[in-house]
């Protein structure tokens, strides 16, 4: 199988790179794992803001039929339930669909893997009914079935508390949301307000203790600021300890990884067109560090414009004219969400630069210089 | 803190450089180090299908060696605990009725040193293993050959070791070995260590431990590839040649050999080839899943045959140097230690000396 580009993923960073990618006429192949498209898209209910320009805040759900309704392209195809699973000593990525397994012969590769939420691990984290915040969110809204009628919370970031908002207004009885450090991690007000309207309860500087019942989730124990042990009825524990990029894709295509906290652990090292150590693969989305929905769109463009730049889909000029704005637009949308996330990746991506001796281009210079002066 | 002098400093804790302080600390005649640029079984002792692997071992002389080490296996276990070594029998099936004559010649070959291969016909070897590919033409079978838990095994080498003594440095990669009068002073990451002997275990990264001596150890790297299967229901008895069923039923599968340098990576290329072959040899393997593969990188000495013994020029530096150093490792281990604390060894040790290498380029140049 022949094409100008494959793309690993179906997420929001993989649909909106091929929208790109396509929209110029670039033959495109679509990687995805499961049978439908839009990665965490499909179970996310709630509003979406502070979106790219050419979106409207939106709910993740109905996001996806947007995105997916313009790949209706006959330079796109699309390959569901395949996995990228390794890569032949020429440097191309071999996918199966459990029966078969064949190579694509693309001349680049935007890698759109994602991200996958980190568990916490403590006595009894293994019982049925402790789950991570996703999970809970995948049954309620993608599946459609009750992860519980009393539900723990562990974790107080945004997505947490969002989490807990869906399951709340599903009916289900939020008993407290646990957080180990002194003061909830959230910053959104929406969020904050619906808890504090609805009384759920904080513990903070509280840690879980420890989990038990027979064959299912029945008591927890959170160990309290003052040393306390309270124990609780609960049958439902969810977690929310952050997201990491997933690797292993990057790991076969032997591109460089480095370590940014910020960004979620292990992430590969990548330029401002966000091409990786190795020349034929790209990056985008939660893959080239942990961030919101918003940047997670304008990455696969950049990632994509940056693809079809050296495959002489589009000029030079036209494409730094392009991926300046959407730097710009990274920058307003990511510095919103969380500015350190913003500061990590330039960090990373000017190391990037300068290790190689690559100058980076004249329009990261504001960007530059708003981080030295902003 | 560690001490800094030592009588004898062996580099690299594979099974080899495990076996060789193991074996040596028995004694406890000499201070021994062990030092490694990683951790236990990060190397190719970790990335092995781990045969105790006697048969096809030819010439016999070299069948011969191999035989005594896997006929140590079973006393190595009530020494140093269970390494899970199991004396499957090893079954090398052919395909080809024209292929009976190389086995009959290898039987009568490996007879002369008391290693008995039997010749099997078709029906003898599906009677055998039934799972095989009804295609078999016959097999070579030799009831010597089993296999070992590698991780098990090096692990009970280091603990033994380390009860009689000896001491074990990790992460700690040697940068430089210089001999000053009769002490060699080896510099790694992290300290300098002196000692009146050194042994070189490296596998084949010894070929870079061989260039700080001023040596051309004459060996290659080779990569092998292994698939491993999500757990099967026990249904093979043997260990069949590329093939063997581990305790948790995965079964391992691997054939190839790349000569790639260092390079650790897996390729599809030979993923699919090995799975193909597998298949062929056991066609029910084709419902099978696989869930993961591994490289390793192994050592091939030039002319395929172990190098044990001193390193030519430079006293007191020993190399131990061989491709099967799971199936050698309780014989290297004795002989090694034979060799440094008596000066001689119960098997003569000139075929594999390093030596061998300079008369071959001597009779090549005349």
């Amino acid at each position: 199988m022949e094409t100008d580009l494959v793309i690993v993923g179906g997420g929001p960073a993989g649909l909106s790179a091929a929208i790109t990618a396509t929209s110029y006429g670039a033959d495109v192949i679509l990687i995805e794992e499961s049978f439908s498209l839009g990665g965490q898209l499909r179970q996310q209910t709630q509003l979406h803001a502070n979106l790219p320009s050419k979106f409207f805040a939106e709910r993740g759900t109905s996001l996806v039929k947007r995105l997916t309704s313009q790949l209706e392209t006959p330079n796109l195809k699309i390959l569901r339930n395949h996995t990228m699973i390794g890569a032949y000593k020429n440097g191309h990525i071999g996918v199966t669909n459990g029966k078969t397994t064949f190579e694509i012969e693309a001349k680049k590769n935007i890698i759109a893997s994602g991200a996958a939420e980190n568990a916490w691990i403590f006595p009894g984290w293994t019982l049925p009914g402790v789950m991570t915040a996703g999970a809970a969110q995948i049954l309620l809204n993608r599946e459609f079935v009750y992860p519980g009628k009393q539900v723990m919370m562990i974790g107080s970031n945004s997505f947490a508390l969002e989490v807990v908002k869906q399951l709340y207004e599903c009916g289900i009885s939020v008993q407290a949301i646990v957080e180990a450090s002194e003061t909830i991690l959230s910053r959104d007000q929406a969020l904050l307000s619906m808890c504090k309207k609805n009384n759920i309860p904080f513990f903070l500087n509280s840690t879980i203790e420890s989990v038990s019942g027979s064959g299912h989730v029945e008591k927890m124990t959170i160990r309290t600021s003052e040393g306390m042990m309270e124990e609780l009825e609960v049958d439902l524990i969810c977690t929310a300890n952050g997201f990491s990029p997933i690797l292993e894709a990057f790991q076969i295509m032997s591109c460089d990884l480095t370590h940014s906290e910020v960004l979620g652990g292990w992430l590969p090292t990548y330029s401002v067109n966000f091409q990786t150590s190795n020349p034929s693969v790209y990056l985008a989305g939660n893959a080239a560090g942990i961030t919101s929905l918003g940047s997670i769109l304008l990455t696969g463009e950049i990632a994509a414009l940056s693809a079809l730049e050296s495959l002489q889909f589009i000029s030079e000029r036209d494409s730094n004219r392009k991926k300046a704005a959407l730097w710009e637009e990274l920058y307003q949308i990511e510095t919103f969400f969380n500015k350190d996330t913003m500061l990590a990746r330039l960090e990373l991506v000017k190391h990037y630069h300068s290790e190689r001796g690559l100058p980076l281009p004249d329009f990261v210079d504001p960007l530059k210089g708003e981080m030295l002066f902003g | 803190m560690i001490n800094n002098k030592y009588d004898v400093v062996v580099i690299g804790s594979g099974v080899v450089g495990s076996s060789i302080a193991y074996h040596l600390s028995e004694s406890k005649k000499n201070n021994i180090l062990v030092v490694d640029k990683g951790f236990p079984m990060s190397g190719t002792s970790g990335s092995t299908q781990a045969w105790v692997w006697v048969h096809s071992k030819t010439p016999s002389w070299y069948g011969e060696l191999s035989m005594y080490s896997a006929e140590l296996y079973p006393f190595l276990e009530r020494k140093i605990g269970d390494v899970e070594y199991k004396r499957t029998g090893g079954i090398a099936p052919f395909f080809n009725e024209a292929d009976r004559e190389g086995a009959l010649r290898l039987a009568e070959k490996q007879a002369e040193v008391g290693i008995e291969v039997d010749v099997l016909n078709r029906e003898e070897v599906l009677e055998k293993e039934p799972a095989l590919s009804q295609r078999v033409a016959g097999a070579t079978f030799c009831k010597l050959d089993g296999n070992v838990n590698p991780f098990r095994l090096v692990e009970l080498y280091t603990k033994a070791a380390k009860k009689n003594g000896a001491v074990f440095s990790f992460y700690n990669q040697v940068v430089t070995i210089t001999k000053k009068k009769d002490i060699f002073q080896i510099e790694t990451d992290q300290d300098t260590f002196y000692s009146k002997k050194v042994i070189l275990a490296g596998g084949p990264w010894s070929k870079d431990l061989g260039k700080m001596l001023g040596v051309d150890i004459p060996i290659k790297q080779v990569r092998g590839q292994i698939l491993v299967t999500e757990p099967q229901s026990p249904f093979l008895k043997h260990t069949i040649g590329g093939i063997r069923q581990a305790d948790n039923g995965e079964v391992l599968i691997g054939y190839s050999k790349e000569e790639v340098g260092y390079d650790k990576r897996s390729t599809l290329d030979i993923m699919q080839e090995t799975a193909k072959m597998a298949t062929e040899f056991i066609p029910s393997l084709a419902k099978a899943n696989v869930v993961r593969c591994f490289s390793g990188i192994r050592v091939m000495p030039k002319d395929g045959f172990p190098i044990i013994g001193e390193v030519p020029e430079v006293r007191n530096a020993y190399i131990a140097a061989m491709h099967s150093g799971i199936t050698l490792s309780p014989l290297v281990g004795t002989l090694m230690t034979e060799l440094l604390e008596d000066g001689e060894t119960s098997i003569d040790l000139t075929r594999f000396s390093m030596n061998r290498f300079d008369q071959m380029y001597s009779r090549i140049s005349e």
